[in-house]
């Protein structure tokens, strides 16, 4: 009914809580606390660092490889932990929707908002990274917002989606885990894409229309080097490269319209 | 599956001496049949024609209207629709049917302690409650300590929550709630527990609301705090209101339901 009462003062309060609370939350009970925000995307990249890059020996001629790895393990932890947390979000704060009245999209917004930090952490760690590794500090760095925003608005908007069916039906949870699985190799993360443009050129056309792919080779290009591949350079019909972006809207879009037409029955189905 | 749904309007007019005005409301719920949640069950139902779930009717046409400055008590048996009564007019629920017209600011304590986490410490829980209850961190700072001297529990605020007696967590609940403020009260069995000296905080409490004329509404199934405090009285019966009015005479037909 109505227009939802954007970020007024109660709800900005609200928020800001929520998120606090859930960041202190997720490192709680553990001796190094918050340290495992970074430690736990740092072994990651370890593990597939020493499988792909030295075993495997995939991404040789990838400039800053290791970097370029790590940037794209990050990416994709803050997609997961963003869609995992924000999809379940309104289960897991049912206790406060059964006893309050506030806007619902409040407690998913915070549940992404702590993926939002911890990838901001993370950030500043592929950055040092990056610096020891050689590459050259430019302008082009503050460019990775745009992708980055990219990125969260498509998070948002699977959460929204999701997160609205999850509440009735659970099951979205599980899909959800293991078609993230699919997804991350479907995605060129630990792979670099020249490997299958080198094959195929129309599977990597086909990759890079995916939102997430768009994204991350996106902030790749901006960040560490302009050898990398993005769905900008290597498809030329702009309408066709114009596809991710329009993927993240309508997802938005859709995810906002059918979470606020639900949102009145969360209270009495959660 | 479009479900009709009724009107929750909020209005800010000082002229009008009306707060709540609730017009043939009613509500249902749909109680699933199934134990088992989930997409399996939802589409096998689906292809066997079954509803999965059953209808429960819970306020069948509820008609009142709230003056300002009524403390107002309802009452009634469990599962008479009190509560979803009270959830509605918070906003929580949606109206299935009806108009609800809210004059003013409307504060609902359908619990104390929303939000409380076992694991945060008394101090990080205080700002979290009241955060919920709408209190930045600027005017939390201004109470803080007037809330844990009222609660009485001020060495224990850095203590994790989890090790708190549950009457300790009701008091400090109960102190953090009292702060609130608003043109309507809604309070629902918020005594029902606490020891005698808390049970006469909540009456110094209810006192002092009663004295400042603010407008309340209260659930509860003490018929001793319906005729100390109430101006009016609401007896709920399976969805529909039997009686209102004088607060003696309701606590007298509420006592007379089981004879």
């Amino acid at each position: 009914m109505g227009i939802p009462r954007v970020l007024n003062r109660k709800n900005r309060i609200l928020l800001a809580e929520l998120t606090k609370t859930d960041f202190k939350l997720r490192y709680q009970g553990s001796v190094l606390g918050y340290l495992w925000a970074l430690l736990r995307p740092l072994l990651m990249f370890a593990i597939l660092y020493i499988v792909f890059a030295k075993l495997l020996k995939i991404g040789g001629d990838i400039p800053h490889y290791p970097v370029y790895l790590l940037c794209g393990t990050t990416m994709w932890s803050f997609f997961t932990e963003c869609t995992s947390q924000g999809i379940q979000a309104i289960v897991n704060r049912g206790d406060l929707l059964r006893k309050i009245s506030f806007p619902k999209y409040i407690v998913v917004v915070s549940a992404t908002l702590t993926a939002v930090i911890n990838m901001l952490i993370n950030l500043v760690v592929i950055i040092i990274f990056a610096l020891i590794n050689g590459v050259a500090p430019t302008w082009s760095w503050l460019l990775i917002f745009i992708p980055l925003i990219g990125l969260y608005l498509l998070s948002l908007g699977i959460a929204f989606l999701l997160g609205s069916i999850n509440v009735k039906y659970r099951d979205i949870t599980s899909i959800w885990d293991v078609l993230v699985q699919a997804l991350f190799y479907a995605i060129p993360i630990i792979y670099p894409i020249s490997m299958v443009a080198s094959t195929s050129a129309t599977a990597a056309k086909i990759i890079l229309l995916d939102p997430i792919a768009q994204c991350i080779q996106d902030i790749r290009y901006f960040l560490i080097t302009n050898e990398t591949i993005t769905t900008w350079n290597y498809i030329n019909n702009k309408f066709l490269a114009a596809i991710p972006i329009l993927i993240t809207l309508a997802i938005l879009i859709i995810g906002a319209i059918i979470f606020r037409r639900k949102s009145k029955f969360f209270a009495e189905e959660v | 599956m479009k479900r009709q749904i009724g009107t929750r309007t909020e209005i800010y007019d000082n002229n009008s001496n009306i707060a709540i005005s609730i017009k043939n409301l009613h509500k249902s719920f749909k109680l699933p049949t199934e134990q088992a949640f989930g997409l399996k069950q939802a589409i096998f139902n689906r292809l066997r024609g079954i509803k999965g779930y059953t209808e429960q009717k819970v306020l069948k046409g509820l008609d009142f209207e709230i003056k300002k400055g009524e403390f107002i008590g309802i009452v009634g048996r469990n599962g008479s629709g009190k509560s979803t009564l009270l959830k509605i007019l918070a906003g929580i629920y949606y109206p299935e049917k009806g108009e609800i017209t809210i004059n003013g600011n409307l504060v609902p304590f359908i619990e104390l302690g929303v939000g409380f986490n076992p694991e945060l410490t008394g101090r990080e829980n205080v700002y979290m409650n009241g955060a919920l209850l709408g209190f930045s961190n600027a005017e939390m700072d201004k109470m803080y300590n007037d809330i844990w001297k009222f609660a009485e529990l001020e060495q224990f605020q850095d203590q994790k929550l989890k090790n708190y007696s549950s009457g300790m967590q009701v008091r400090l609940a109960f102190s953090i709630a009292i702060r609130a403020k608003g043109d309507i009260l809604l309070l629902d069995e918020v005594l029902a527990v606490g020891d005698a000296a808390f049970q006469q905080k909540c009456a110094d409490y209810f006192e002092s609301l009663k004295t400042k004329n603010q407008t309340v509404i209260l659930v509860t199934h003490s018929m001793e705090n319906v005729r100390k405090f109430c101006t009016r009285a609401i007896l709920i019966d399976n969805g529909k209101i039997v009686q209102s009015g004088d607060p003696q005479k309701i606590a007298d037909a509420y006592t007379k339901l089981w004879s």
